[in-house]
């Protein structure tokens, strides 16, 4: 990784930082987005570029918990998020690979999802509206508070997982879940001869009703990562009322050996399978090129980081 | 000339009552063949509000030919939220539109034909000949398509000859009189005699009824209104003189036309009355046998796979959509198969299939497939029109499959053995 | 010149109609060579044949297009859409003509028909995904897949004759849309043709990618056009509980809404029904059986796993009882299920019959201000002097104030009018949207300007740009015109900016 130059930019709202994209673009700088700088080595490197800090944009701006929603700054850590939903039985379960130390925004800016992305949503499904200054020192404020919106062009999702290369992403409005009244996580073992049994069974199990929040398949190099022995070949993570927990737990006997799993395991899971990352293969076709070019004609957001000449 | 105070004026409400959501476009034939919403019910009550506004003229040819493709099946007025009445308002349009242009030269036949007893006396005979000589058969096979599907709508009304039997009710549910209809006595002899048997046999007394004329709908149907006001006047005159407590009838669009003749009367202050009085006599064949359980049929070994089609008529017109599949159900010699699309027309609609055989064919067309893919060997429905489009298009396809009314399975089904007590 | 004595019917009540016949001077080049492409049957340029291109599903809003094509196949499109690019043509794509924003109003331009694009090209009953043409309607999907135990989960009100192609432009949302998300979250690819004929695939960016495909969806055929989707099937639920609660006020029913929510119960749907909606739905052919002297019903089902299910249902019940319910029904079968659910879906129609014309909104709230608002309606209803009826998605705290009036009466439709805009300034005082599903289209474009910033209005039409730079697909809807060109392609928005700031 190389270590962007130059002395670190902190704007202190979104009318700052509007004047520091134009200045930049003026002087033909190129700005590095950081939030809390915990995935500062994914996507090809940027150089030349100065730092932009979003500490400033950081904390819970408003929940109302009977609406399920919740705006956050973008350097707001999924671990302060967590801990706000959660004393009112609430979560935003966007559980991206990696840990919780990371920020909402950046979760939000890389679409980054995780184990349970596809039971739960995926941050493309649990982003409700942002606001953001884009590269021609624009403030959007894009989408809204409410679950539903089909008002307007959706510069929502043109911005979510564009990695901070069309927009500085400041705040994000997100849905939320209530947490499941009960959840239990499951590792199912089996040996060499039963693998094959054990997968038919897990594949049944999965195409049934009892839909469980994540279904993680392990081959002998991740269940060592997770320090399970190489008879482990699935993690299981089911949340629901008593009754489906219990009619889950005994489905899952059915299917095999299933030892019940400390839910930490899954941020072991998150820190330790996470998939190689995708900005290194973007797809760099004539429509993306033309909205970078729209969006951030003088390439000044990120330059590079996605692998477009800087 | 103005259209203030045609049929169409007076139906003018029924056009307000449209919000055009376009529920009904799906379940419109013609729109689903042709693929132009001027083919559709939203298109057509546009147009027709356009005549009556003056936006368009009467003698525009294209309005003229998207009202005439509308096979009048009514499946719009299903799957209508608001309520429009579509049969009524296309009636009334071409009532108002016939005024001013003659209907094709076959259609003013047929319908001269079908008002005058003894003309179609003779050409139901001629008919009967052409099929019992296999000529009908033979034209079917030789001639091209186009041309042959007459032929082949005939020579599929033929039945096999099957055993005589004799029922025995006790006519505990009341007297019925059975209009016979001209194609269905003419054409369908056998089908009236089973109806008359099966009705016995769950509990109907059955009279006869003199003096009947054919119905009017063809000529309500293409907007000779007045021509079938005169058939209802004569109708509704000779069910009076009879006792029976219902009118059963067996042909859907005879039997929708029926219960429409307080609608068609009621601006004809000596008749009006009377003919909602015949009308509320007026039953479905398959009414009256549902009603009566109906009585099953003896259960047998190997059973014959039969698809129930819906006569538009008796599903959208009448609104008689379970009685039909009840009685097929009673049957304990076929299995009921599921056939998609089976509320969809099959593009018979009285006449229509002789003045517009283009559009017919290609709405049989997916009917036909459909009826392949469900497997079927027998295909149930209670409308001669129906029985002869559908077998019709069997027969030029050479398929195994035959077009059945469900009361003749279910006669079918009683001849081969007293059904229990 | 007018026949017929009377009012005009309904079809014929225009805002500001244009004189008629009106045809674009290119015209009659245009359609010869979109003839031979299509073939001539399926090119309209009479202006009786236009008549009924004139409108969608909204009520009184028309606008007549200079002609009508429609491709038969995917081949016939792209080379529509290439022959439209080539005269420099704007165009407005259309599906079944159901959208509730007059977003497939053609004013003077082509209109480009989809609904014979109608074939279901490939099931993956493993993959649970399936692959269709534009023109295929909704509910017919869901048909064709029923026998894998699967169907299409996005069921706007119309999908028993609305488009797969309509409802991605709209991203078309439906009662069971709480919990299972709208038209986007089921959408994984699609081909599409942008207005300057260039094909190209879209997807969610999943592989490495910005997602073009979010982008696309609910962009109102202002983007392009669709060739084929791939959409994502569901499971048939292993078991299904529908609930209906009735309610002395619309206040507890609206209350019962937001302590279901707030108990962490996610139901399949969620929906309100206001006195006046019963009274239309009940005296229609579609007679639910909803009881007539409820202030409010609330329509809840409940789905997924037999295990728990019935837990749910009964914690449901608890909570409307708790919030005031008088009576709390559960369907017996499908039968019953089938008829409450008819009477929700046909609803709008029902309200045809009330009186000739029907104003139709829809709006987005934070769920725990519905309450307030409904009664706020209410009020603004009264003050107005006209009669909103509500029928919405209260889980979503998506209301749909539906209005039937006589709009040949000036004074009615100018108090109808006032009152929307009303009940639409409120919402977005709350926090709201301007729309959950319908769509900005023309109807809503006056609202843009309150809703957003220029700036976020201005990146809107960058992200337009992106896809069509010459602004020729489905000009003068959605966001405000700015563009010159965009201008003079689309008199109807002129017009109803000109409208806009009269009032």
């Amino acid at each position: 990784m190389t270590a962007p130059g130059g002395p670190t930019h902190t704007p202190a709202g979104t009318a700052e930082l509007a004047a520091l994209v134009r200045d930049a673009s003026a002087r033909r700088a190129r700005l590095r987005i950081r939030g809390a700088g915990t995935w500062m080595d994914a996507g090809h490197p940027v150089r030349d570029a100065e730092p932009l800090s979003l500490e400033a944009f950081r904390g819970v701006d408003a929940h109302t918990p009977g609406d399920l929603t919740i705006s956050v700054g973008a350097a707001t850590t999924l671990a302060e998020l967590d801990e706000v939903t959660r004393a009112h039985r609430q979560w935003c379960p966007l559980l991206p690979w990696g840990d919780d130390t990371g920020t909402v925004g950046a979760t939000v800016a890389t679409a980054t999802d995780g184990p349970c992305a596809a039971a739960l949503g995926r941050p493309r499904d649990l982003v409700l509206g942002v606001e953001a200054v884009d590269g021609r020192a624009r403030t959007l404020v894009a989408g809204g508070r409410v679950v539903k919106n089909v008002a307007g062009f959706d510069l929502t999702r043109a911005l979510t997982g564009s990695w901070g290369t069309l927009a500085v992403l400041t705040r994000l409005h997100l849905r939320l879940r209530a947490l499941p009244p009960g959840e239990e996580s499951w590792v199912l073992h089996a040996d060499d001869a039963g693998v094959e049994r054990l997968r038919a069974a897990l594949d049944a199990f999965a195409r049934g009703p009892l839909a469980p929040m994540a279904i993680v398949r392990l081959g002998a190099a991740s269940a060592g990562a997770l320090g399970f022995d190489g008879s482990a070949r699935a993690l299981v993570r089911v949340g629901g009322n008593a009754a489906f927990v219990a009619e889950s737990r005994s489905r899952l006997a059915a299917c095999g050996d299933a030892r019940p799993a400390d839910p930490a395991i899954w941020n072991a899971v998150r820190a330790r399978l996470a998939p190689e990352d995708r900005a290194r293969r973007w797809d760099w076709n004539a429509l993306s090129l033309r909205i970078r070019e729209r969006f951030d004609p003088a390439r000044l957001l990120n330059p590079g980081l996605l692998g477009d000449a800087a | 000339m103005s259209l203030a105070g045609s049929p169409l004026d007076r139906a003018r409400a029924g056009l307000d009552a449209c919000v055009h959501c376009g529920f009904c476009l799906p379940a419109c034939p013609t729109y689903l063949a042709l693929e132009d919403e001027n083919d559709s019910p939203r298109g057509r009550l546009l147009l027709m509000g356009a005549l009556l506004d003056g936006t368009v003229e009467r003698d525009d040819p294209l309005v003229r030919d998207h009202l005439d493709k509308c096979l009048g099946c009514r499946g719009c007025e299903t799957a209508c939220p608001s309520g429009v009445p579509y049969g009524h308002l296309l009636e009334a349009t071409r009532e108002t539109l016939v005024a001013t242009r003659p209907l094709p030269w076959v259609a003013r036949l047929v319908l001269a034909i079908f008002a005058r007893p003894f003309l179609l006396r003779v050409a139901l005979l001629k008919a009967r000949l052409a099929r019992g000589s296999g000529l009908a058969a033979l034209l079917a096979r030789v001639l091209p398509r186009r041309v042959a599907m007459p032929f082949a709508m005939l020579a599929s009304t033929r039945r096999e000859s099957r055993p005589a039997w004799t029922p025995a009710g006790d006519g505990e549910r009341g007297t019925a009189t059975l209009l016979t209809g001209c194609v269905m006595e003419g054409l369908f002899t056998d089908v009236n005699r089973a109806t008359e048997r099966t009705l016995t046999v769950n509990g109907w007394r059955m009279t006869a009824t003199n003096g009947q004329r054919c119905c009017g709908a063809l000529h309500a149907h293409a907007g000779e209104a007045d021509a079938a006001r005169a058939l209802a006047r004569a109708n509704i005159a000779a069910f009076e003189a009879s006792a029976a407590d219902v009118v059963v009838v067996n042909s859907a669009g005879c039997g929708a036309m029926c219960k429409e003749y307080g609608h068609l009367l009621q601006h004809d202050p000596a008749w009006a009355e009377r003919a909602v009085r015949f009308a509320a006599r007026v039953r479905d064949v398959h009414e009256l046998l549902a009603a009566a359980g109906p009585r099953p049929t003896l259960a047998s070994g190997e059973r014959a796979r039969v698809a129930y089609d819906a006569p538009c008529h008796l599903q959208h017109a009448q609104r008689v959509v379970d009685p039909p599949r009840a009685v097929l159900a009673a049957l304990g010699h076929v299995v009921l198969v599921p056939l998609a699309d089976a509320d969809q027309c099959c593009g018979s609609a009285g006449i229509f299939n002789l003045v517009q055989p283009d559009v017919a064919e290609r709405v049989l067309a997916p009917k036909l497939a459909r009826i392949a893919e469900s497997g079927a060997a027998v295909v149930a429905t209670g409308n001669p029109g129906c029985l002869m489009q559908i077998g019709g298009g069997l027969t030029l396809e050479k398929r195994a499959v035959v077009a059945r009314h469900p009361v003749e399975l279910l006669d079918e089904g009683y001849a081969r053995g007293a059904p229990p007590r | 010149m007018p026949l017929a004595s009377g009012p005009p019917s309904s079809f014929r009540r225009l805002r500001d109609a244009p004189s008629f016949p009106r045809v674009n001077p290119d015209a009659p080049a245009l359609a010869a060579t979109l003839a031979r492409i299509v073939g001539a049957r399926h090119v309209l340029t009479r202006a009786s044949s236009l008549l009924v291109y004139r409108s969608d599903g909204l009520p009184g809003l028309e606008r007549q297009p200079a002609l009508a094509v429609f491709p038969g196949s995917r081949e016939e499109l792209v080379a529509v859409m290439r022959a439209l690019a080539e005269a420099e043509a704007p165009f407005v794509a259309r599906g079944a003509g159901t959208g509730l924003s007059g977003g497939a109003l053609a004013d003077g331009v082509t209109l480009l028909g989809l609904h014979r694009l109608k074939r279901i090209i490939a099931v993956d009953a493993e993959a649970r995904t399936a692959t269709v043409e534009p023109g295929v309607v909704n509910a017919s999907l869901s048909r064709a897949v029923a026998p894998h135990g699967l169907h299409y989960a996005p069921d706007p009100s119309s999908q028993t004759a609305c488009t797969i192609g309509g409802n991605i432009a709209e991203n078309a949302g439906g009662p069971h849309c709480l919990k299972y998300g709208v038209t986007l979250n089921h959408v994984v690819r699609a081909t599409v043709v942008l207005p300057d004929g260039t094909l190209t695939t879209l997807d969610r960016g999943d592989e490495g990618g910005y997602d073009l495909l979010g982008a696309f969806v609910g962009s109102e055929g202002c983007f392009g056009v669709v060739v084929d989707v791939t959409v994502r099937l569901t499971r048939d639920p292993e078991r299904v509980i529908t609930l209906l609660a009735d309610f002395t006020s619309v206040r507890a029913a609206a209350d019962a809404t937001s302590r279901i929510v707030a108990a962490g119960i996610l139901p399949a749907a969620l929906e309100l029904m206001d006195q006046a909606t019963i009274e239309a739905v009940e005296s229609s052919i579609y007679a639910a059986g909803y009881p007539r002297d409820a202030a409010a019903v609330l329509l809840i089902e409940v789905d997924g796993a037999a295990a728990g299910l019935e837990d749910d249902a009964r914690a449901v019940e608890a909570e409307c009882r708790g919030a005031g319910a008088r009576e709390v029904r559960i369907a017996h079968d499908a039968a019953e299920r089938a008829r409450l659910w008819q009477g929700r879906k046909k609803a709008f129609g029902a309200m045809g019959r009330v009186a000739p014309h029907l104003a139709v909104q829809d709006a987005v709230v934070p769920r725990t201000r519905l309450a307030d608002l409904l009664d706020e309606i209410r009020r603004i209803g009264e003050r107005h002097g006209v009669r909103v009826c509500n029928v919405f998605h209260a889980g979503d705290g998506n209301l749909h104030p539906n209005i039937p009036y006589d709009a040949n009466d000036p004074d009615a439709s100018r108090r109808v009018h006032g009152a929307m805009r009303e009940i639409m300034t409120r919402c977005i005082a709350e926090g709201g949207t301007i729309t959950g599903e319908h769509g900005v289209g023309l109807d809503k474009l006056p609202y843009m300007d309150a809703l957003f910033t220029a700036d976020t209005l201005d990146a809107m039409c960058t992200l337009r740009d992106v896809f069509d730079p010459s602004r020729r697909a489905n000009p003068g809807k959605v966001v405000p015109v700015r563009a010159c060109r965009e201008w003079h392609a689309a008199p109807a928005a002129r017009a109803l900016a000109r409208e806009a700031v009269a009032r």
